[in-house]
Order: structure tokens, then C-alpha cells, then sequence
């Protein structure tokens, strides 16, 4: 079929960005919306959120993580193929217009969506705002692939203050609700600190829309691996988010849930970083 | 049509080689290795040979294959295997196109075995390794090849036609719609065809390899099969019907119904389908030479007591765990397959009776390891299906697990039932006439799409019976124009 690759570069030392050919994709992708790809063919089924969906082509911010992030990073060049990609997967966010809408994030998905989601919320007129929070100078991207573009307001955070204000994006969200200046407010990113931000903005009753990632292996509502319980209701993160309600999340089990396979993931990347020195590739 | 004279009634069935238990608890290959032509033929011998507007068995399967018409090429033909089951082959091709698969997953006990008549005085003919012995002789001996190629269509550009879903019930309708001479394209949305053949039924089951054929008979045929496509979200059904004459909803039953009891976000809490989708079309039995990962502790509970649950058990030993079936209805009321269920027990599954699972506890890391059931007591009462009753008795016991697979059953996935103006029924499958057409003109359905969770053989039908109703309607449609 040929998803190929047609750009790959660093993003910074522990993320990077690719770009696939995937037409059938990109031609019905809204924000929101994730896709599921495969390396090869016995590769596993890997979700991840998408910056950019043009001209037939898929982009995406991984983070070099474990077997399959850093496989791809060490052994993917541009002009091969991936085995398969698949969506778009999950609802969309509904795009209309709030006011001021923020995007917050603090990691490699959320600073894919931010940038998605802004671009489409500031077509719809609203005033946009962007928080990007990165641990330290070294991992702020490149100013190309940041959402201020996008943005009315961007706001940088390092956690040293290195660069852009020094704390997290919780302390900007913070003073932008004193300043009433927040309508609706997505996020994505660490999910430690989406449940933060749920109890954060909860007393104040600001719509809150955060990604729930969860493990996946179909995408599509058939594996139930994704569940979360949402209010009284179990909900598939896959089929029916994966952006919610922060506030009606089970926040405990599903930062308890992304570790399910910790030891076996441990074991695959052990081993393939030990293939990759057995061939001096690192 | 050549019916023997006089047949000598020999009461006990040929039996089936099988891989002994210790060896096939080791790996994932085929449990039961099938007949042997001269077995095959032996076996054949016993048929009466019921006059086929009475015999029972015809009436038993759903899709009324010439039971006696094919047994008797075997017999008739006995000096020559190839043509003897050339001509076996022809028969049930008319009816049925994947025997391979039926002969291995067929409730046959239910169906075309239930009432032949040679149960009144002995054993039943197995029909079911019969008809998987033809199909697998004629696939391994390049007969199918020659039939397929009798098969050709006489004509194409009929129309063209979007198939969604590539099990059974869109397999089928595919296959016959291009040999009628259409135009046909598979959306499938996994990136391998098959449906349950492929991530759900175990390879002990049925091989990938039997599968793979059949997938490459319809591409013979002429049928294009798009993977990695979501109907409804990569493209919809009101896209499709811009592009395509007709359009066929194959999607299955494939959501998990999972129990909303305290504890359900544990790990190493499964559902069925994700334990087999890792196992069956992840290869996660074979990480990490596989990316796919799977934990799975030394005492598994596998709860539900159907197809689904009997393949997660065993799967799980495969993974060299403990396996107890938990059920909440009676060892009489369990609904797989008898051959899967004797395996299973073979095999060293434990079965518990009348447990209702009401908590999962969870250790300190948020996995499971127990659960608390609740004692069912059954009532004289029956319900529709004839199952007795079931009441919770106010007694209550915890086994210890750290593997928990719930197999309780399946409802059609929601992604194809949101489609605007397509009417559902309330357990969420689609509502249909009797042309098998959907609320929507053009669009047909079929399968456990419109059955909930039912059989192949039954998906099959359905894609068969809608072929035909798609062609009339698209002639019409044409004649109209
Ligand atoms: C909706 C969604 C969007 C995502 N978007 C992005 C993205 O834009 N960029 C990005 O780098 N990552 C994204 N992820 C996470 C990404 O899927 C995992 O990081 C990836 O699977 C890691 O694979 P690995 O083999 O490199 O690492 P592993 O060692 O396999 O896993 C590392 C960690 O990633 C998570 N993970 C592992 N397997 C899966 C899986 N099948 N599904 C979900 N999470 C998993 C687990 O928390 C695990 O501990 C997203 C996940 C979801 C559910
Ligand atoms: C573990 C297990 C064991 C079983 N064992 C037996 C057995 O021994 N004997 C027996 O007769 N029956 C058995 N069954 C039941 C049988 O498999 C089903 O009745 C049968 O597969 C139904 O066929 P289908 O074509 O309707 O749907 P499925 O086989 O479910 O196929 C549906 C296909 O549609 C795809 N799809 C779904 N949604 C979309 C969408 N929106 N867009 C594109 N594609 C989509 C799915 O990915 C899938 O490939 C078993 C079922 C399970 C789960
Ligand atoms: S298709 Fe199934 S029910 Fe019909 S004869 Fe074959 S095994 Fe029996
Ligand atoms: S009912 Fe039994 S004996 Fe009679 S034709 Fe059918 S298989 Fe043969
Ligand atoms: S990933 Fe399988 S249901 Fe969501």
C-alpha cells in the first residue's frame, strides 16, 4: 500500500517528528483525532495524536521511549514505508466558537494537539491561547513546530526557567483564570498533571477537555483495553474520546492503567538498545 | 445422481486423529488433524444417503448444503481421491465457499449433526470433518484452483459495490457478488482481513493459513481489499454511496460487554477479545520476537462459558497459567461448541458452575488477585432461549486470581451504528428487512451486524442472501434509470 515516509527530523534530544503519506487519513482527520500505526509486521499497534493533516500526508511528535519509538527513530528513514496506519481514530472536538480558548500541554501528544487545536479554533474565531511547557531549554522545540503561529497568546514554560517563564503550565492557567481570561480549556500531555489541572480549574467550573491516553490495541471499541470509567459509565477511550470531560475522569485508575505492561515493555526496549550497541548504531 | 443400494449400518464414527494433550498444550498448532482420504471414505460409507428433499441433515444447516449429495461423490469416486473430491468440492461450493472453515467451526451438534438419523441407532456421521477433509484435500491438491477457475465471472462491470467489514458475512457476499459479475471493494479496518477468523478463533482452531487462502480466493475472483480503513470514520457510508451501486454493513459484533463491577479497571483484567486479538492477531504468544506484549499471571479465571470464553481458556494454558472457567449458569447451559469444551477439559481447564462474579479485588500494585462471586442457585423456571433460571443465593466465595478474562458476551460496535438515517435495534444491531436491506436504500447488512453475536455459518448466509438481494436491486435501480 505504501505509507511512506516523507520528512523525519528532530525535535529535540528526546523528541522527533515524522511525516507519513497516508491520503485515506488526512483527508477526513479533524482535531481530536488520533491515528494507530504499525512499523512492521510484527510490530504492535501504536497510537499518537497528529499535528498536521496536508496534502495526503500524516504528521506526528513521538517521543523516544520504547522499542517502538526508538525503532522507528534508529531505522526509519524517509522513503520507507510503514507497515500500516489506520484513522482517523476517536471523535473530534467539537470547533465553534467559545471566546478564549487554551490549549495547555507538557508533552510530545499535547504539543501535537495544541498546535491541531488552536489552528482550527482560531479559523473559528476565537481568541486563542497556547501554554507549552517543556522541562529545559534543550527540549523546547524549534520555533516552527510551536503553536504560536496559531496563537494569540503563546506562553513558553521551562521548569528551570531557562526559558519562557520557569514553573509549569498549571501556574499560567492559574493566573490566566484570575485574569478571567479562560472560556473553555483543552489539554494534553502528562496525564499526572491533566488530573491536576481537572482539580485546578474544577472549583471554577471551566469547561475542561483533556486527552485520556490509555493503552490501545484496536483503536476502534473492539478490545475494551482503553476503558475508563467516566462518571458511573465505562467509556472506550478509543471510540469515545479520546478527549473528555476532565472533570467526570477517574483520574487514580487511569494514571494506574498506563502501566499495565511496564515490566514486559521494560524487556522489549532492554533488548532492542542491546541490539542496537551489539550493531554500533548507539 | 449414483445412490448406493444397499448400506450396511455401522454404528460408530470414524474417528479424527488428534494431537495428544501433552504435546498440543505446548504450542498453538491444530488440535485436530482430520481424516485421511481412506478415512474420509470409510466414514462416508455410513451415510444413508437420505433422499435429499427429507434429510434431516440439509434442513439442520443454514446454509442447506447436499449433505448426502456431497458424501456420496467420496463413495462414488473412491478410485480416484482427486476427482472424488473435485466433485465433493462442487456440491458444497453451491452453497457454501469456505468449508475449510465451517467444517472446523460449526456448531455442528446444533445443526446438520443434530438430527441425522443415523443418531437413532449409533453415532451421527461427522458431517463437519468431512466437509473440512474435502475442502483441505482440494487446497492442498490444486483442486480448488481448477474449480475457481471454472468459476471465473462470465462477465464483470455489472456495478460496483463497497463491502464493509471483512468476516464471514462480507467475505461471502464479496465472493458472490464478483462472480456475479460485480465490482467489489472490502473496507476493512483492521490491517488483516478475516474479522474473528482472524484476531478472534485461536490458530489451534483454525490456521491462519486456511484463511489466508480463502482471502486469496476472492482476490482471484476479482475482490480489492482495503485494510486500515474505518467505515464511518476514514470514510462514510454516505460517502461510499456516491462512489458505489450498493453498499453491504458487515461490521460483526465486535464490542466487548464488560461487567461494571467494582474492580474493572484492575489489571490484568481482560476482555476476551483483547486477550485473543493480542494473542491471535498481535502474536503476543511469541514476544517479544513480537512487539506486542501480554501479562498473564499463573491462575487465570476465565469467565462466560461460550466460544470466546472456551478459546481464552486455552489460549491461557497455551501461556502455561491455571485456567478455571467460571460460569454463572449450569455445565448443561454452557453454550460452545461440545468439541471445544471437551478439549478444554482434555486440556485441563477446570469448570465452576453458578459463580456471578459481584468484585474484583486488587493488590497494592492495582492488579487483580481475586474474585469475589456470588453462589447461583437454578429455578425449574425456564427463559426464551431454554436456559434455566439463575438466582443469587445471598452466599458468597472469593477465588484467588491474577489473571481475570471476561468473555461474557459482544454487541455491534458503535462506529457504524452512528451513521445518520441507519436504524438500530435497542441491543445496538441493525435494523433490517427482509431483503436484508437497512433503513438506509442501498445500504444492506448482515452477520452478527444484525444477529448480535451468532455463528459463521449464519454470517455467511446472510452475505449470500444480500449478494442476490443487492444484484436485483441494482438492476432495478438500473431498469429504472
Ligand atoms: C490517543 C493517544 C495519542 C498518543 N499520542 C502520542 C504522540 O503524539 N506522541 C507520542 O510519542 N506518543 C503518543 N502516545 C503514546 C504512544 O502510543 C506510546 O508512547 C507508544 O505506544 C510507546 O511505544 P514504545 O514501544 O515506544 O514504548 P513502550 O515501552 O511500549 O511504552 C512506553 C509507555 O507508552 C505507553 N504505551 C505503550 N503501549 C501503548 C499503546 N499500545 N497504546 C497507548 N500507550 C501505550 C505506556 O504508558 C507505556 O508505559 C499516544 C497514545 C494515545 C493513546
Ligand atoms: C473468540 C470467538 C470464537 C468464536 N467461535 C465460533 C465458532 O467456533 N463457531 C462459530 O460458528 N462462530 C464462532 N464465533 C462467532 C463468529 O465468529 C461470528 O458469528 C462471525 O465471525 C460473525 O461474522 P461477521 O462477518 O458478521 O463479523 P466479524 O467476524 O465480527 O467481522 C466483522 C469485521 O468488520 C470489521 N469492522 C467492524 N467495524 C468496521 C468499520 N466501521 N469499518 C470497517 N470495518 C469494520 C471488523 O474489524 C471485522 O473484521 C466466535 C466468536 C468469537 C469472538
Ligand atoms: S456448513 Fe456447517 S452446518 Fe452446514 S453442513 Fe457444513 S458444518 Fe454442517
Ligand atoms: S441424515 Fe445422516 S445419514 Fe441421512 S443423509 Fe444426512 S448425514 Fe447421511
Ligand atoms: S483500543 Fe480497543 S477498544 Fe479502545
Amino acid at each position: 500500500m505504501g505509507y511512506r515516509i516523507t520528512a523525519k527530523q528532530d525535535l529535540s534530544p528526546i523528541d522527533y517528528f515524522v511525516e507519513v503519506e497516508a491520503p485515506h487519513i488526512a483527508r477526513a482527520w479533524k482535531p481530536g483525532q488520533f491515528v494507530v500505526f504499525i512499523l512492521h509486521e510484527r510490530g504492535e499497534r501504536v497510537p499518537m495524536s497528529v499535528y498536521k493533516a496536508e496534502n495526503g500526508k500524516i504528521g506526528m511528535f513521538i517521543r523516544k521511549l520504547g522499542k517502538t519509538s526508538l525503532q522507528l527513530y534508529y531505522e526509519f528513514n524517509v522513503g520507507d514505508e510503514l507497515y500500516s496506519i489506520v484513522g482517523p481514530l476517536g471523535k473530534p472536538i467539537k470547533v465553534k466558537h467559545y471566546g478564549n480558548v487554551v490549549f495547555a500541554s507538557d508533552a510530545v501528544c499535547g504539543q501535537a494537539e495544541n498546535y491541531a487545536t488552536l489552528k482550527a479554533m482560531k479559523k473559528a474565531g476565537n481568541y486563542t491561547i497556547s501554554i507549552q511547557s517543556f522541562e529545559n531549554k534543550q527540549n523546547v522545540y524549534p520555533e516552527e513546530f510551536l503553536a504560536k503561529p496559531v496563537a494569540d497568546e503563546h506562553y513558553i514554560t521551562t521548569e528551570d526557567g531557562s526559558v519562557g517563564r520557569k514553573g509549569h503550565y498549571l501556574d499560567v492557567v492559574k493566573e490566566l483564570i484570575e485574569r478571567d481570561k479562560v472560556d473553555i480549556i483543552f489539554a494534553g500531555g502528562k496525564l499526572g498533571s491533566l488530573a491536576k489541572l481537572a482539580e485546578l480549574t474544577r472549583p471554577y467550573g471551566i469547561p475542561t477537555i483533556t486527552t485520556v491516553r490509555q493503552i490501545m490495541v484496536d483503536g476502534t471499541g473492539m478490545c475494551g483495553s482503553c476503558r475508563i470509567l467516566y462518571g458511573d459509565e465505562i467509556k472506550f477511550a478509543c471510540r469515545d474520546g479520546p478527549m473528555f470531560d476532565a472533570h467526570k475522569v477517574d483520574w487514580e485508575d487511569v494514571l494506574r492503567r498506563a502501566n499495565r505492561f511496564l515490566e514486559q515493555e521494560k524487556l522489549a526496549k532492554e533488548r532492542y538498545l542491546e541490539e542496537l550497541r551489539a550493531k554500533g548504531v548507539i | 445422481m449414483a445412490r448406493r443400494k444397499k448400506p450396511k449400518l455401522i454404528k460408530e464414527k470414524v474417528p479424527t486423529p488428534e494431537r495428544p494433550v501433552e504435546e498440543r498444550i505446548k504450542d498453538f498448532e491444530e488440535v485436530n488433524l482430520g481424516y485421511t482420504f481412506e478415512l474420509a471414505v470409510k466414514e462416508a460409507e455410513r451415510c444413508l444417503q437420505c433422499p435429499a428433499e427429507y434429510a434431516p441433515c440439509i434442513k439442520g444447516c443454514p446454509v442447506h448444503i447436499d449433505i448426502p449429495g456431497f458424501i456420496s461423490k467420496l463413495v462414488e469416486y473412491r478410485d480416484n481421491p482427486d476427482k472424488a473430491v473435485k466433485e465433493a468440492l462442487r456440491v458444497i461450493w453451491t452453497d457454501n465457499t469456505l468449508p475449510a472453515i465451517t467444517g472446523r467451526v460449526c456448531p455442528q451438534e446444533d445443526q446438520c449433526e443434530k438430527n441425522c438419523v443415523m443418531g437413532k441407532v449409533g453415532d451421527v456421521i461427522d458431517i463437519g470433518k468431512l466437509e473440512r477433509f474435502v475442502a483441505d484435500y482440494a487446497r492442498k491438491h490444486g483442486i480448488e484452483d481448477e474449480l475457481l477457475e471454472e468459476m471465473r465471472p462470465p462477465v464483470c462491470g455489472k456495478g460496483k459495490v463497497a463491502v464493509v467489514g471483512a468476516g464471514p458475512a462480507g467475505l461471502t457476499c464479496a465472493g458472490e457478488l464478483a462472480k456475479l459479475g460485480y465490482d467489489v471493494t472490502i473496507y476493512e479496518a483492521l490491517h488483516k482481513p478475516g474479522g474473528v477468523l482472524a484476531y478472534g478463533i485461536p490458530e489451534f482452531r483454525l490456521p491462519k493459513e486456511i484463511l489466508e487462502k480463502e482471502l486469496n480466493k476472492l482476490r482471484k475472483l476479482g475482490v480489492e481489499i482495503l485494510t486500515n480503513h474505518v467505515v464511518g470514520r476514514t470514510v462514510t457510508i454516505e460517502e461510499l454511496l456516491e462512489e458505489y451501486d450498493a453498499v453491504f454493513i458487515g461490521t460483526g459484533a465486535g464490542t466487548p460487554k464488560l461487567l461494571n463491577i467494582p474492580g474493572i479497571l484492575l489489571g490484568r483484567i481482560y476482555s476476551a477479545n483483547e486477550f485473543l486479538t493480542r494473542i491471535n492477531l498481535m502474536k503476543a504468544y511469541e514476544f517479544p520476537e513480537y512487539d506486542t506484549p501480554i501479562a498473564v499471571g499463573k491462575k487465570v479465571i476465565v469467565i462466560g462459558a461460550g466460544n470466546t470464553a472456551m478459546d481464552a481458556a486455552r489460549s491461557a494454558l497455551r501461556l502455561g497459567s491455571e485456567v478455571t472457567i467460571a460460569y454463572r449458569r449450569g455445565r448443561e447451559d454452557m453454550t460452545a461448541r461440545i468439541e471445544e469444551i471437551k478439549h478444554a477439559e482434555e486440556e485441563g481447564v477446570k469448570f465452576e458452575f453458578f459463580l456471578q462474579p459481584v468484585e474484583f479485588i486488587g493488590d497494592e500494585n492495582g492488579r487483580v488477585k481475586a474474585v469475589k462471586f456470588e453462589r447461583m442457585r437454578p429455578l425449574e423456571e425456564r427463559d426464551r432461549r431454554g436456559k434455566r433460571k439463575i438466582v443469587g443465593t445471598g452466599e458468597y466465595v472469593t477465588l484467588p486470581a491474577d489473571t481475570v478474562i471476561i468473555a461474557i458476551g459482544l454487541e455491534p460496535n458503535r462506529i457504524i451504528t452512528e451513521t445518520p438515517n441507519l436504524k438500530t435495534n435497542p441491543n445496538g444491531t441493525l435494523v433490517v428487512d427482509e431483503n436484508l436491506m437497512t433503513s438506509i436504500p442501498g445500504v444492506f447488512a448482515g452477520g452478527d451486524a444484525i444477529r448480535g453475536e451468532a455463528t459463521v455459518i449464519l454470517a455467511m448466509g446472510d452475505g449470500k442472501k444480500a449478494a442476490k438481494a443487492i444484484c436485483d436491486y441494482i438492476e432495478k435501480k438500473r431498469a429504472n434509470a
